[in-house]
């Protein structure tokens, strides 16, 4: 197989193909309004959907105003070169990484969906790569790209390579995102391969890792701090982009042309990759059949194990155990946990061996995992039907909601704890444990809280086919529901934390701290109880909006 | 007596209407059809008979009570297999079926002991322990089949049970739904597929373009046409369309 594709894909000269496929500018145009319609539609279903869209648009129009003043700002900083290099990379990163998670509104870009037109890969790739230039999110890119020529670029010739080196420096993002994406659709369409994509998450968490380190040394010794970095960066795609802009503005033509060059190559070779993938995409068969004929791996799922029989009866052993078998065998659901868990360790333990850290990071790990209760029922996907018809008042809702409650609370609290106290032995303050602990299971009861309102409130669907974690047009609201509602739990924590502050700063409140441990858990619980109450009814009056929420992708 | 009684009731997706104000007296301990072609509504008014889809206006019962105000009686006594949603597919067959019927507040082991007997009748104890996710069609139907009726309901609504099925196992839903009725329960169901109707039920309501053409026994219905199918397209006046003229190109030598 990799021997006929390996061969070279003919590339098909305009004409070559007579009524084979639309002309370019044609289909460049339909995919286009392909794509806005699509957004479109999925905008339509709600007054609500659209709101956040709108919220999150402007929101992100905000960031990308301050970021282009911050960066005008900056120019004729001595060190101005290195901190956009180190920008561009880092929006670069994004890019290859974001639509493994929040790839919002790109149906269009799903190829597999056009795998029944009669199209080349070639047109068919160009025409996705401009469509794919339009949205938010490639604006805010521009916008910055745009900011940093701006900062760097000195002199006539400087400012006509500028030009040049946003557009490369946009599409080499934009490719790398596509590319990335066309690669890991391959890879999901495996139920094996799904398995792998939890590996993803790793990434990310390494990643966040890396960033913050970055931001530390920086906070430390200054901007001159990232010169060895930026003298590395400035070559490589899409920030050799920007590079050359900076190197033309000092003169040196050829180190531009040569950092050109990279991007330009960085380009062709995405797209050709990008190409290739969907070839094979478009080629082999889809996914659905290929799992069928994967031989069964799992031969006998036994009866409950004794793990099982341990939980309580009824309704809340029974949603427990559901619960925790889709936490393991759910490739999206296990996706997430990953990443939680991971991260959640990660942060810490991470800092308290850099010596930077300190215990509070510990915290990470309840606050992580508390992000699991958030969209309970859109993990169901529209299988949400089978829990609606057995929901018929506020305490079955209430029952529902405290066991998946519970279930996470089964793997959180050991988890968190152990972090705690990891972290706390890396760091040898063990002094701050019980107030550390205390704080760790305030932030998950008002994670609990918030995430069981919010599942009841905002609702909305995780496709199970591909790479999406939210379905078309309903990004701002996912955004919305996890940052309103973590945002919410943090000032549930409030009073937990101004004790925890005012037992620190004043006089022989040490003798105290300890209380914070009793106290944040029995306030944890207490929130919990709570935010169970208040989003129970609003569960069992909404379960008809809920299942249609959920039940899109 | 009525075992589903709607009255006046609408929905709107946008400036579709998917269902124009329907009213039904659907008799109980029958065998009943709603049949219509795709998108005449028989899913939509299916989803807000059991409560799944909220109506825009217009009030059903079940079994004398309110779907809307008394869903602690109707749930009890309904067994739903809805067309296009899922099922906890990473569960087993037999995963999902124990945990539907706990759901439902059945003790564990009665739960066990039917769904040992439905998965043998519905020939799926050899599949038990495989994921729902690697279940072909039929078995999927099958399954959600077996699920919807763990709780014994005295009301069946399956929305296009037969769809995509194969002929066994299609022989097999037929034989566990008629068995079901006999015992004096009510199964509605909704096709497109006429003869499947006509040779199953012994009431029907017609649907096309979101209202009810027609209701009542088989015999009411049918009149005096040779088929269901004959009936139906008088209904919806679409007899004797000719498709001959317009597609003349269509086959033939003139490729
Ligand atoms: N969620 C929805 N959004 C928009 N339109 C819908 C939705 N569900 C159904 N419809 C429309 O309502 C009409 C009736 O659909 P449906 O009840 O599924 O028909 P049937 O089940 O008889 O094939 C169709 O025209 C369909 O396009
Ligand atoms: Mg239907």
């Amino acid at each position: 197989m990799s021997a006929a594709t390996g061969a070279p894909a003919p590339a098909p000269a305009p004409g070559a193909a007579p009524g084979a496929a639309a002309s370019a500018p044609g289909l460049v145009a339909t995919v286009v309004r392909l794509k806005l319609s699509l957004l479109r539609n999925g905008l339509r279903q709600s007054s609500g959907r659209r709101a956040a869209y709108v919220a999150s648009a402007v929101l992100t129009l905000l960031f990308a105003a301050l970021l282009l003043l911050g960066l005008i700002a900056l120019r004729g900083h001595a060190h101005a070169v290195s901190l956009v290099v180190l920008l561009v990379t880092v929006f670069g990163l994004g890019w290859a990484v974001m639509p493994l998670f929040f790839p919002s509104g790109d149906e269009t870009l799903d190829p597999t969906r056009l795998v029944m037109l009669p199209l080349r890969p070639l047109p068919l790739v160009r025409a996705l790569l401009v469509a794919s230039l339009v949205g938010i999110g490639p604006l805010l890119t521009l916008l910055m790209l745009a900011g940093s020529v701006v900062s760097v670029a000195h002199g006539a010739a400087a400012w006509t390579v500028g030009v040049f080196a946003v557009a490369l420096a946009l599409l080499v993002c934009v490719a790398l995102a596509r590319a990335v994406a066309a690669a890991n659709i391959r890879l999901l369409s495996s139920r094996k391969g799904r398995d792998l994509a939890v590996l993803s998450g790793l990434v990310i968490a390494v990643g966040v890792q890396l960033v913050n380190f970055g931001v530390q040394r920086l906070g430390t010794s200054g901007l001159g701090e990232l010169d060895p970095t930026a003298a590395v960066l400035r070559w490589l795609p899409p920030a050799s982009a920007v590079g050359a802009v900076d190197s033309v503005s000092d003169g040196h033509y050829g180190v531009a042309a040569a950092q050109l060059a990279v991007s330009a190559a960085a380009l062709a070779l995405l797209v050709t990759a990008w190409a290739r993938s969907m070839t094979r995409l478009m080629t082999s068969p889809d996914g659905s059949t290929l799992q069928a004929a994967e031989p069964s791996a799992q031969k006998r799922r036994g009866r409950a194990g004794p793990a099982a029989r341990l939980l309580p009866g009824g309704r809340t052993g029974t949603v427990m155990e559901r619960s925790l078998r889709y936490v393991w065998r759910d490739p999206k659901t296990k996706a997430a946990w990953v990443t939680s868990l991971a991260i959640g360790l990660i942060v810490p333990v991470f800092n308290a061996l850099q010596g930077t850290g300190s215990v509070y990071f510990a915290c990470f790990a309840a606050g992580m995992l508390g992000i699991q209760m958030y969209n309970q029922f859109g993990q169901d996907t529209s299988a949400f039907w089978m829990v609606a018809m057995t929901i018929s008042s506020t305490r079955d809702a209430y029952d529902e909601l405290r066991a998946r409650a519970l279930a996470l609370l089964l793997i959180t609290l050991p988890y968190a704890t152990s972090v705690t106290v990891l972290t706390t032995a890396l760091l040898g303050d063990w002094a701050k444990l019980p107030e550390v602990l205390g704080l760790s299971l305030a932030l998950l009861g008002a994670m609990l809280a918030t995430g069981a309102w919010t599942s009841a409130r905002f609702p909305y669907s995780i496709p199970q086919e591909g790479y999406k974690n939210v379905a078309p047009g309903q990004a701002g609201l996912a955004w919305i529901a996890v940052f309103g509602g973590m945002v919410s739990a943090a000032l549930l924590c409030a009073p937990v934390i101004a004790v925890t502050v005012w037992l620190n700063v004043s006089e022989g409140g040490d003798a105290w701290t300890w209380l914070l441990l009793p106290a944040g858990a029995v306030y944890g619980a207490g929130v919990t109880l709570l935010g169970l109450r208040l989003a129970a009814p609003r569960t069992a009056a909404r379960l008809p909006e809920i299942l249609t929420a959920v039940s899109k992708g | 007596m009525t075992s589903v009684r709607v009255r006046n009731l609408w929905k709107r997706f946008g400036q579709q209407v998917a269902v124009a104000g329907i009213d039904l007296d659907l008799p109980s301990g029958k065998f009943i059809g709603l049949v219509g072609p795709n998108g005449a509504g028989k899913t939509t008014t299916l989803s807000m008979v059991t409560g799944l889809l909220r109506p825009d206006q217009g009030s059903v019962e079940v079994v004398g009570h309110d779907v809307w105000r008394d869903p602690v009686e109707v749930k009890a006594r309904i067994g739903v297999l809805p067309e296009g949603l899922r099922l906890f597919e990473r569960l087993s067959g037999r995963e999902l079926l124990s945990y539907s019927g706990r759901l439902r507040g059945l003790p564990g082991a009665e739960v066990d002991k039917r769904a040992t007997q439905l998965l043998d009748v519905l020939d799926l104890a050899g599949a038990q322990h495989k994921l729902v996710v690697d279940y072909s069609t039929g078995m999927r139907k099958k399954i959600g089949l077996a699920a919807a009726l763990l709780h014994n309901p005295e009301v069946l609504f399956l929305d296009e049970p037969f769809e995509g099925v194969d002929p066994v196992s299609a022989q097999i839903i037929r034989g566990v739904l008629e068995r079901y009725t006999a015992s004096g329960a009510t199964v509605v169901f909704s096709s497109h597929v006429m003869e499947l109707v006509e040779s199953l039920c012994d009431w029907v309501a017609v649907m096309a373009a979101g209202r009810i053409r027609a209701q009542g026994t088989l015999e009411e219905v049918r009149g005096a046409a040779p088929s269901l199918q004959r009936a139906f397209l008088e209904l919806v006046g679409a007899q004797g369309r000719d498709t001959g003229s317009d597609l003349d190109w269509l086959g033939g030598a003139g490729r």
